[in-house]
């Protein structure tokens, strides 16, 4: 198993791991005193405003498809370069947002309407009173 | 960068439009309740996630820049809000962590800016990091465009996971020369475009490798 990098820690301060390997940068956290080490430093680089060019990339999602290609992918209908190529961003990469995205989009047509709809209103509902706050800055 | 789509939803928002609002909420909670799912495996409390982080955006919404994408915008507050969460009911690793995890992961989140961050002002930091996404961003749109999808394999495993040349050139099934190539070319352009810009290169590590 590949060991844990300084970019994967850069990705796990950010919450931009898979899940998988959240977990396995955790356990690999719980176990490694070198890794705590290595934690530490990078949250200091972090502090000392030193950046990462993996967490930039990320953050900007420089590389993510867009979601219609991802639609696309989903259906198989892109060139297979781009087919392979995505495959590589969500499997290999693992990234966590493209991937947020595929589910959402594979569960599109399996939810029932109704419930996405009774979810919608109530995120609606709970957050509508908020709407002054973005208009004018005071709560 | 925003859509234009977005822009507008957003300008609107902004003038209290709720049916605006409503949409957005369409547009967007779906993905975001699937990035909070895959870590707190639980419907209910991903849905209670999702809900505070839309109250958080509309909060926020005063000081959202327009040039940022909405989408990871979003992605962030709910990454924030999962954090809260997880630390709210104990979930977190800190608590359950040996001591010795439990200090570094506590710092974590309870961390503050050193004083030495505060040498390098905010607009600096945000400067250096628009430089190096504006060249990296060309770079892998052209490789993008010109079909070499392997130019960019090689490079997201190198920066974005940090792997090292021997083990991206075993699992391409490429020579580490090949992998070596990639990387030297990158890393030269990124530096000259740092350099174009006036800004150190010393402030990105893998640069100085």
């Amino acid at each position: 198993m590949l060991k844990i990098t300084r970019e994967q820690l850069h990705g796990y301060l950010e919450d931009a791991l898979s899940e998988a390997e959240t977990s396995r940068v955790e356990q690999a956290l719980r176990e490694s005193e070198a890794l705590r080490r290595l934690l530490r430093s990078t949250m200091q680089e972090r502090d000392h405003g030193d950046h990462s060019i993996g967490a930039v990339w990320c953050r900007h999602r420089l590389s993510c498809p867009s979601r219609e290609q991802l639609g696309s992918y989903l259906l198989k209908v892109l060139e297979p370069a781009q087919q392979d190529y995505i495959e590589f961003h969500l499997r290999s990469v693992a990234c966590s947002f493209c991937l947020a995205n595929l589910a959402d989009l594979s569960a599109l047509h399996k939810e029932p309407a109704p419930r996405a709809q009774e979810r919608r209103r109530r995120f609606f509902e709970s957050s509508a009173g908020y709407l002054h706050v973005g208009r004018s800055g005071k709560k | 960068m925003s859509s234009e789509a977005d822009r507008l939803l957003i300008q609107q928002i902004r003038q209290g439009d709720s049916r605006a609002w409503e949409t957005l909420i369409a547009r967007y909670e779906g993905r975001l309740l699937a990035f909070v799912e895959r870590r707190l495996r639980d419907r209910s409390t991903s849905e209670d996630v999702v809900q505070e982080t839309f109250i958080g955006f509309l909060n926020s919404l005063p000081h959202f820049d327009d040039k940022r994408e909405l989408q990871t915008y979003l992605f962030t507050i709910a990454s924030h809000k999962i954090t809260d969460h997880l630390r709210r009911s104990g979930r977190h690793p800190l608590h359950t962590a040996s001591e010795g995890a439990g200090d570094v992961l506590q710092q974590q989140f309870d961390h503050h800016p050193a004083a030495s961050s505060m040498a390098r002002s905010h607009e600096r930091r945000q400067l250096e990091e628009e430089a190096i996404t504006k060249c990296l961003g060309v770079m892998i749109r052209q490789w993008q465009e010109r079909g070499d999808y392997l130019r960019l394999k090689v490079l997201e495993l190198l920066l974005v996971k940090g792997w090292a040349n021997r083990d991206v050139a075993a699992f391409l099934k490429i020579s580490e020369q090949q992998v070596a190539n990639f990387r030297f070319a990158a890393v030269k352009k990124l530096c000259e475009h740092i350099r174009a810009a006036g800004l150190p290169p010393e402030v990105f590590p893998e640069l100085q490798a």
